[in-house]
């Protein structure tokens, strides 16, 4: 397959040399986020100034030509409603050959069909439920799944920490937290850690004591939170409030890794750990300079989703370089499809035959109130 | 011109079928406010609706048609079912029991994994409602709600809503009418869940909740509840607002509500009362009665 | 045993911030008899205010005063613009209800402009930090504090309400407004006074709820406005002290579904009791009390 991929790339190299002539055009892009209405601007805001930031850096830099990127940003509040209404004016009106978003896996499932079968692009950031990319050959996505990093966490945490037992606490109402529940059991099992207790929570919770009591009479030796950063923070700091000891250890989602993490848990999240494709410290000249650029612009940190939603819209232009500009929309789609070693903030990013992103997962713990991978250690 | 049609079609189809199912929804709450019940069911109603709909379509590979009809039915029947007790509460204890309803339905929802999916929902559902089966429920919802308003129960029910203690011993079985409504409404809701289900290819806990609810409640009272049109203008526009604020995506939410308190500021019985004020006739008495009473209601 | 303390103390803490927050929704329950939708962003702009006058380095005590205050102006804000002119124009009673809802709607729309959608924390600090190991049981002192400073509050009310001139005026007001205007309250500044009380009660709750857990986001007024709902109801609609055995009881019923049911039911479970207490009692656990006000 990869040898397809590869020639693909061949063919289209040569190709490209005749239209890129008439590159000459404003190429319009969908960004589809939730910037109001509830948890989920929390990390649409992430994916949206990113793209924005990127959209604006392609353009000055030249990158694509004579053609820009013009970008038509859109809230769809977190509602299901409103990313398919959306969807449906981007791309029957305004005739943009790509969407980046939307934010939530619940929008995606109801608005991705219709980009799918108008021939539309579609490459999400934030989406990391299972069966995203399986609705068609146009939906790709920079998120990489839950079951490409959490396993690799465990393992290195059953080896450090000698491992027997295991409490879970999730967010049963988010499809997010629900996913990640479900690889992080799988996981434990298959590493034969015992399960002792499972808890729920639900999105605007902010007490978590009655559930980590219940944890702490369990007594197990090691805690994973299927939660957002906020949540994550929070359950860490109360776990260590109710006397849960740092000799416990605490791994988290994918989700979880953001500046707020660290911030918010304070010294309790010390040694919080967690599998990711991205940390702020990574050390690659092209993430240097994505962080220092994000930082001048918005004056804060970006977080995972916010490389995974630059990374993105540099995936696209990189491809539409590549297919000598957006007219051959199936040239198009197998130029993104052939996606390979792009310099990325988290790294060579390529896309495999499934449309899902392919990065090397990275194993992190907090250190000083930082991500730092534990191979530093 | 054709093509300019189609594309305008294909650019807001599902802003008119959103239009469409809301005004749906909003006559079901029409009827429950038509005798005083302000009803925070609505979610758990089109949960039911959804669920079983897609279940007999899905698993059971039965037609679209009895799907919906299976789907309102189990809206009413739970509406029947909680009824009983629910209706004897007074405003604003109904109100939260109804909710609380709604929330016991989305919990159920959230943990019953293997009819629901629980969180992750129930994904690539095909798409069977169209836009004229919303349009025909649409009319038959209309003329069946103007049909009523002129009949023996009509009156019985605007006794009721101007004073349930008087209207009972004037021999009006109040607890009869408004179950029998409150099942009618359970009923619409379902059917709205329904076809809500086989429109977008995803249903999930989190559609069926409070939000889905106030929103319902929203709609008759913004358009105004003394008017057979009232549910519809109410919908329509609570449905086009936030795509026609698009312009404004930061302050969007901020102006919705500015423009929701001004439209209940300055029309206080509904954005229909707009025409009521031109006409003057004597028939918008109605609404004063019902507002000059509420503190003496409760 | 010592599980069973602990979550004790768990929904002590959790039920103290549930019944200063429950205060206010039925403080204007009671005199207006309405319920106002927009008390859940009150206690959201209230953790606002205290975090921001945190941060300026205020000592807790007045940071608390400022979230107080600056609950109540937003109160009084709502009763100006809202309630007066809907009770003036003569709208129908829900319509202070939708109102209600999209004031609050616009106050998260203009936090989110101004402190932007991520989750922030109170400044750390000693108060924060100090716990004690009981017997396995651990103590907060946070959890005391809050614990005393609600009780102050809920006593300063119920003085207020009982012995001051401004209480007997809101509660001439409750009982009729008519008779309170024949007997000479001045109707429109009682109800301004009671808007200030209950935003303040809510901004209080705010940045209590705000600190014990760590958490101010422009979110956080939504599920604590369904909590309060359910109290009120729960204690009997307008019943003070109702609303303040009703917060208790409503956390320790949450923390103890978690502990020995499940916590996937937990919200179930709440509204479960709430459905039956209904069916028993069709006004309120605490109705008894009720017929005090009318």
């Amino acid at each position: 397959m990869k040898y397809v991929a590869l020639s693909a790339c061949v063919a289209l190299a040569v190709a490209s040399i005749t239209p890129a002539a008439a590159a000459d055009e404003q190429i319009k892009v969908g960004i589809v986020q939730a910037t109001s209405g509830g948890s989920a601007a929390l990390y649409g805001t992430m994916g949206k100034n990113a793209a924005l930031l990127a959209i604006d850096e392609i353009n000055g830099s030249g990158m694509l030509g004579a053609s820009k990127l013009v970008p038509i940003y859109e809230d769809d509040a977190g509602d299901r409603g409103q990313a398919v209404n959306i969807f449906q004016r981007l791309i029957f009106q305004e005739k943009v050959s790509v969407i980046f978003g939307p934010t939530l896996a619940t929008s995606a499932f109801a608005a991705d069909p219709i980009a799918q079968k108008a021939q539309v692009l579609v490459i999400a950031n934030s989406n990391t439920a299972p069966g995203i990319t399986a609705m068609g050959d146009f939906i790709f996505r920079t998120s990489p799944p839950e079951a490409g990093v959490f396993p690799g966490v465990l393992r290195y945490a059953k080896k450090k920490f000698n491992l027997k037992t295991a409490a879970q606490i999730y967010g049963i109402d988010d499809t997010l937290m629900k996913t990640a529940y479900g690889v992080h059991k799988k996981a434990l099992e298959d590493e034969g850690i015992k399960i002792v207790d499972t808890e729920t929570f639900q999105k605007g919770d902010v007490d978590y004591s009655a559930q980590l009591t219940k944890i702490k009479g369990a007594n197990p030796d090691a805690i994973v939170i299927g939660g957002l950063a906020e949540e994550s923070a929070n359950i860490v700091r109360q776990a260590r409030q109710l006397g849960i000891p740092q000799s416990v250890p605490i791994m988290g989602a994918v989700a979880s890794i953001s500046t707020k993490m660290a911030e918010l848990g304070g010294a309790a999240a010390e040694g919080y750990l967690v599998g990711s494709t991205w940390y702020m410290s990574y050390d690659a000249a092209r993430n240097k300079s994505f962080v220092e650029a994000y930082r001048k612009r918005y004056n804060s940190d970006p977080d995972s989703f916010a490389a995974q939603g630059y990374t993105a819209v540099y995936a696209f232009a990189d491809a539409v370089k590549r297919a000598g500009g957006v007219g051959d929309v199936k040239k198009l789609r197998d130029a993104v499809a052939a996606t390979k070693n792009l310099d990325s903030p988290m790294g060579p990013f390529s896309f495999d035959t499934d449309r899902e992103p392919v990065i090397d997962p990275k194993v992190l713990a907090v250190k000083d109130g930082k991500f730092t991978p534990v191979t530093n250690e | 011109m054709n093509a300019a049609v189609a594309q305008f079609i294909a650019s807001y189809s599902n802003i008119i079928d959103l239009c469409l199912l809301n005004s749906l929804i909003a006559y079901g709450l029409f009827l429950a406010l038509s005798a005083n019940m302000f009803s925070l069911a609505t979610g758990g109603f089109m949960a039911l609706g959804a669920y079983s709909s897609v279940y007999l379509t899905m698993e059971l590979g039965l037609p679209f048609a009895p799907a919906v009809l299976a789907g309102a039915i189990c809206g009413a029947a739970a509406a029947a079912l909680i009824g009983a007790p629910v209706l004897r509460l007074r405003g604003d204890y109904f109100m939260l029991a109804t909710f609380g309803f709604t929330e016991v339905v989305r919990v159920i929802a959230l943990n019953w994994d293997s009819f629901t999916g629980g969180a992750l929902g129930i994904v690539s559902i095909p798409r069977y409602t169209q836009t004229w089966h919303l349009v025909l429920a649409l009319i038959v919802m209309v003329y069946v709600v103007h049909t009523l308003r002129g009949s023996y129960f009509g009156r019985a029910i605007a006794a009721i809503k101007q004073d349930d203690v008087v209207a009972q011993t004037m021999g009006v079985n109040v607890f009869a009418y408004r179950l029998s409504l409150f099942v009618a409404s359970g009923f619409i809701c379902g059917m709205a869940g329904a076809f809500a289900a086989h429109l977008n290819y995803f249903i999930g806990p989190g559609d069926f909740g409070l939000v889905r609810s106030v929103d319902a409640l929203t709609y008759p009272i913004l358009g105004g509840v003394n008017a057979l049109a009232g549910p519809v203008v109410g919908a329509v526009f609570t449905t086009i607002l936030p795509e026609a604020l698009r312009f404004s995506n930061q302050l969007r939410e901020i102006l919705m509500g500015a423009l929701v308190v001004a439209v209940v500021l300055y029309l206080p019985d509904g954005a229909l009362s707009v025409l009521k004020l031109r006409r003057r006739s004597g028939k918008s008495g109605s609404g004063k009665v019902a507002t000059a009473t509420p503190r003496t209601k409760q | 045993m010592s599980v069973f303390l602990q979550q004790v103390v768990n929904g002590i803490s959790l039920g103290s911030t549930y019944a200063v927050f429950a205060m206010g929704c039925t403080l204007i329950f009671g005199v207006l008899n309405i319920v106002n939708m927009a008390q859940g962003a009150f206690f959201m702009g209230g953790a606002y205010f205290g975090l921001e006058a945190a941060r300026l380095g205020l000592p807790a005590p007045l940071a608390l005063l400022v979230a107080l205050v600056g609950g109540g102006v937003l109160g009084v804000l709502a009763e100006l613009v809202i309630f007066r002119t809907l009770r003036v124009r003569g709208g129908h009673r829900w319509m202070g209800l939708v109102a209600s809802l999209a004031l609050a709607r616009m106050m998260v729309g203009i936090a989110q402009e101004i402190f932007g959608t991520q989750v922030q924390r109170y400044p750390a600090s000693t108060l924060l930090d100090t716990a004690w190991d009981i017997d396995g049981v651990r103590i907060q002192l946070l959890q005391i504090v809050i614990l005393v400073v609600s009780i102050v509050l809920m006593a300063l009310l119920a003085l207020t309400l009982q012995r001051s001139s401004t209480g007997r005026a809101i509660r001439t007001v409750a009982y009729s407004e008519d008779v309170a205007r024949i007997v000479g309250v001045p109707v429109g500044r009682t109800i301004l006074t009671t808007f200030f009380l209950a935003g303040g009660l809510a901004g209080a709750a705010g940045m209590l709820l705000g600190n014990l857990f760590n958490v101010v986001s422009p979110f956080m007024g939504e599920q604590m406005l369904v909590k309060g709902l359910t109290v009120i109801i729960l204690g009997g609609l307008g019943n003070v002290p109702g609303a303040v055995a009703g917060g208790f009881l409503l956390g320790l019923v949450e923390v103890f579904s978690v502990a020995y049911v499940s916590s996937s039911f937990r919200d179930a479970i709440g509204f479960g009791l709430i459905f039956l207490i209904l069916l028993v009692k069709p006004t309120g656990l605490f109705s008894r009390f009720e017929e005090r006000r009318a």
